[in-house]
């Protein structure tokens, strides 16, 4: 007969070890220990810059947003803009007009270049690659100075090109054909987004018939035809839409009258459902068919922390500090006095949908005008582009392209031989080929790095200084220059490229997660 | 040799990859409706020659015409022989983006431009046909290999080839996967379908090819019946070679 061991030690002996020594204690210490010191860091940070810039004899302040300016940009929806915040909102959107645009055409020239360097085409795949290798290794501010020098090299718009034409190319910039949008291109709009809810219903309409009876519907040609019918009976009828003016009014007046108490109930109530679905989700994942598994001290230190933060945000809406917050994000005080918020967005498009007629948008030619000794392009006519837009363009877009093509080039490397052999056994076409079996593979692998060059685009834009390109980065640093208020335009600067890259990622990451090929 | 009309022609066929000879002059001659079983062993040339006939690797010296095209430069007669010829992969090489049902459909809708209501009616026939209806909206990375291979199949027949090549069609299957396979198969040689089939199953062999080639060095050493090749080879590299595998 073997004896069982004895235990060494009792049970109360491990129940109990001082504290030093237990865990469960030293994590929490831990913890609490680590988000103490941030905390601190961050408050240091802040006091110690506030303190540093009233030093200076300017205290910070976000006063200039609201106060007149005084400067000339040099392009935008606005370019002598009242207030510094409008001044901002012009960098914004040129900023966003170039990454928009910038990043639709590197990639079909990105994809283009792509594919064309895999060609068995000698001389095209070579001439692929002398672009990629040419573009990728030179820095983007010399390409941008570069493309700058080439439009300023143009020669002066002289006096004796007075008139319309298609197509001008001087120092001044390049001016196209455009299609201006005038009064009712905002009814024409509201009536085209009926137009995408009618033709979603459409095609679902015929799908559903297909299904049912097994005949063909042509269901792509009814949804196109559908869209068509907008498109072109929306030129005539638009005017309608103005009834839309109506409810905007009526929108504007109701959130005109709702108390800041509601707006303070929905955040405190929003703040307390999130840390709410927090802790359930948590548990939810923790519940075995045998019941809740045992929970870590980090999982209790978790739950803890979303608790109070939930609880301190429904303190900080209701209590305290709250109320002037809301008031000031809305604008408005208690007493209902009020200018921005969801209020003037319904007053302003009240005031767009107001049964204006003509066309929602006009073509016409640019068109140079001499006002003075010197001509200039006409701001009515055509488009013009100005020669620090053009260069930043064309500069992001070209060398973006550049490391697009490589991207492209190895998402189709990265499709399986046996995908080319197979589509092409059954009998596909090269092109169809390409078209229907390896890009939409491809652009599954392609996608991640796409979308890592899509931010890149977007913050290289901020090269545009180098140029005077009305960006948000120059703007900023004209206003900072005036006011002194360095800390809230690195403030503002910081939460817009934030705010775009992180819309942008997003964006690509739903892309990603919707096109996984399915596997067991 | 069989007195049918003859569908697959090889005379002579060569073919180099670089400096290694992978075919050294491949003559043989394939008739409608008959099921030849290509073996021999790794880098003997099999895959290689069966691969040239629907052009997925290009012969440099010889003739191959398919069902009466000769198999040249001419992109016309490329597409129409690949049209008539139906081929199916040791990795099966189905479309991982599409559904089981667009696999099939695909080819039938862009190439031979039926309506989609049509092929779709043809395809889930044809997956009857190979015993999985019910996987047709599923992904190909939802199925075992064996059914993985059988909608391959399916996807080959859709268009309604005249001849299959069937390229080590059970080499990447588990051994109970393998029989499902053979099966269609086999059904498909019953019903009158000209087919070349490289493989390692002999028991497949035996009962339905009508005739064996036997390759070895990018060439045919020796062909026969299935009787004849497996009860009384005559070369000694033949016979090496059967007293290895059986």
């Amino acid at each position: 007969m073997v004896k069982p061991l004895e235990p060494q030690t009792t049970a109360s002996e491990h129940a109990k070890p001082p504290f030093w020594r237990n865990v469960t204690v030293l994590k929490w210490i831990a913890q609490i220990g680590f988000l103490t010191f941030f905390v601190w860091l961050f408050y240091i940070l802040i006091s110690q810059a506030v303190s540093n810039l009233e030093g200076t004899g300017i205290p910070f302040s976000w006063d200039f947003l609201a106060e007149p300016l005084g400067v000339l940009l040099g392009e935008g929806f606005n370019t002598s803009p009242g207030s510094g915040l409008e001044a901002l909102a012009v960098g914004m959107t040129n900023m966003l007009r170039i990454t928009a645009s910038g990043i639709v055409a590197a990639t079909i020239l990105g994809t283009i270049i792509g594919v064309a360097r895999l060609s068995s085409n000698w001389i095209v795949s070579q001439v692929a690659n002398a672009y990629i290798e040419f573009f990728r290794n030179i820095p983007l501010l010399v390409q941008i100075y570069f493309w700058q020098a080439l439009v300023l090299a143009l020669g002066e718009l002289s006096a004796d090109e007075e008139g319309a034409a298609w197509f001008f190319a001087t120092a001044k910039g390049i001016a196209i054909p455009w299609l201006t949008p005038q009064a009712g291109r905002w009814q024409y709009v509201g009536f085209l987004l009926l137009g995408a809810f009618a033709t979603r219903w459409v095609y679902k309409w015929r799908v559903r018939i297909l299904e049912e009876k097994g005949m063909e519907t042509h269901a792509a040609s009814w949804a196109l035809g559908t869209f068509a019918t907008f498109l072109i009976a929306g030129w005539l009828v638009h005017p309608v839409m103005g009834i839309f003016g109506w409810l905007w009014t009526v929108l504007a007046w109701i959130f005109g009258n709702i108390p800041v108490i509601v707006f303070q109930l929905i955040l405190a109530a929003l703040a307390a459902w999130l840390a709410y679905r927090f802790i359930k989700n948590f548990l939810d994942e923790r519940r075995t068919p045998a019941g809740l598994a045992k929970l870590t001290d980090d999982d209790y230190f978790r739950l803890t922390v979303a608790g109070l933060l939930g609880l301190s945000g429904v303190a900080f809406f209701l209590l305290g500090p709250g109320e002037s917050t809301v008031s000031q994000l809305l604008g408005r005080s208690a007493t209902f006095s009020m200018n921005w918020g969801l209020e003037p967005i319904f007053d302003f498009l009240a005031s767009k949908f107001d049964f204006s007629t003509g066309a929602p948008l006009e073509f016409s030619r640019p068109e140079v005008v001499v006002p003075t000794r010197f001509a200039q392009y006409s701001a009515e006519a055509g488009r013009a582009f100005t020669p620090a837009f053009v260069a930043v363009w064309v500069g992001v877009t070209l060398y973006t392209a550049a490391f697009i093509a490589e991207i492209v080039r190895a998402g189709i490397m990265a499709v399986h031989r046996g995908q080319n052999e197979a589509a092409s056994a059954v009998g596909l076409k090269r092109s169809q080929v390409l078209r229907l079996v390896v890009l939409p593979q491809a652009f599954r692998i392609v996608l991640p790095p796409l979308g890592s060059q899509y931010l890149n685009l977007a913050k290289n834009t901020s090269l545009g200084i180098a140029v005077a390109f009305a960006e948000i980065v120059q703007v900023g640093q004209t206003i900072y220059n005036q006011r002194g208020q360095t800390l809230a335009v690195f403030i503002i600067w910081m939460a817009f490229y934030a705010a775009v890259s992180l819309i942008l990622s997003g964006i690509v990451n739903y892309y990603n997660r919707k096109m996984q090929l399915v596997e067991r | 040799m069989t007195d049918r009309k003859p569908m697959i022609v090889s005379e002579g066929v060569k073919k180099w990859f670089g400096d290694f000879q992978a075919l050294r002059g491949v003559t043989t001659t394939v008739g409608e409706r008959d099921v030849v079983v290509v073996i021999g062993p790794s880098g003997s040339g099999k895959s290689t020659f069966i691969r040239c006939i629907n052009r997925l690797e290009v012969h440099q010296e010889g003739r191959i015409v398919v069902d009466g095209i000769e198999l040249t430069n001419d992109l016309r007669n490329i597409d129409a022989i690949r049209r008539e010829v139906g081929m199916v992969f040791q990795s099966f090489n189905l479309f991982p983006h599409l559904t089981v049902l667009e696999n099939i459909t695909l080819a039938p809708i862009w190439v031979r431009k039926q309506t989609r209501t049509e092929s779709e009616e043809n395809g889930m026939q044809l997956l009857e046909r190979v015993g999985i209806p019910e996987q047709a909206e599923k992904f190909p990375g939802q199925l075992s290999g064996g059914q993985q291979q059988r909608v391959a199949i399916a996807r080959s027949l859709a268009m309604n080839p005249k001849v299959m090549l069937f390229d080590e069609p059970t080499s990447a299957l588990d051994p109970e996967m393998i029989k499902e396979v053979l099966d269609v198969m086999k059904e498909l040689a019953q019903s009158g379908m000209t087919m070349i089939v490289v493989t390692h199953e002999m028991g497949f062999a035996r009962e339905v090819a009508d005739r064996v080639l036997f390759f070895d060095y990018g060439t045919i050493v020796e062909e026969g019946t299935p009787e004849h090749f497996f009860t009384n080879p005559q070369h000694d590299r033949t016979k090496l070679f059967l007293s290895q595998i059986l």
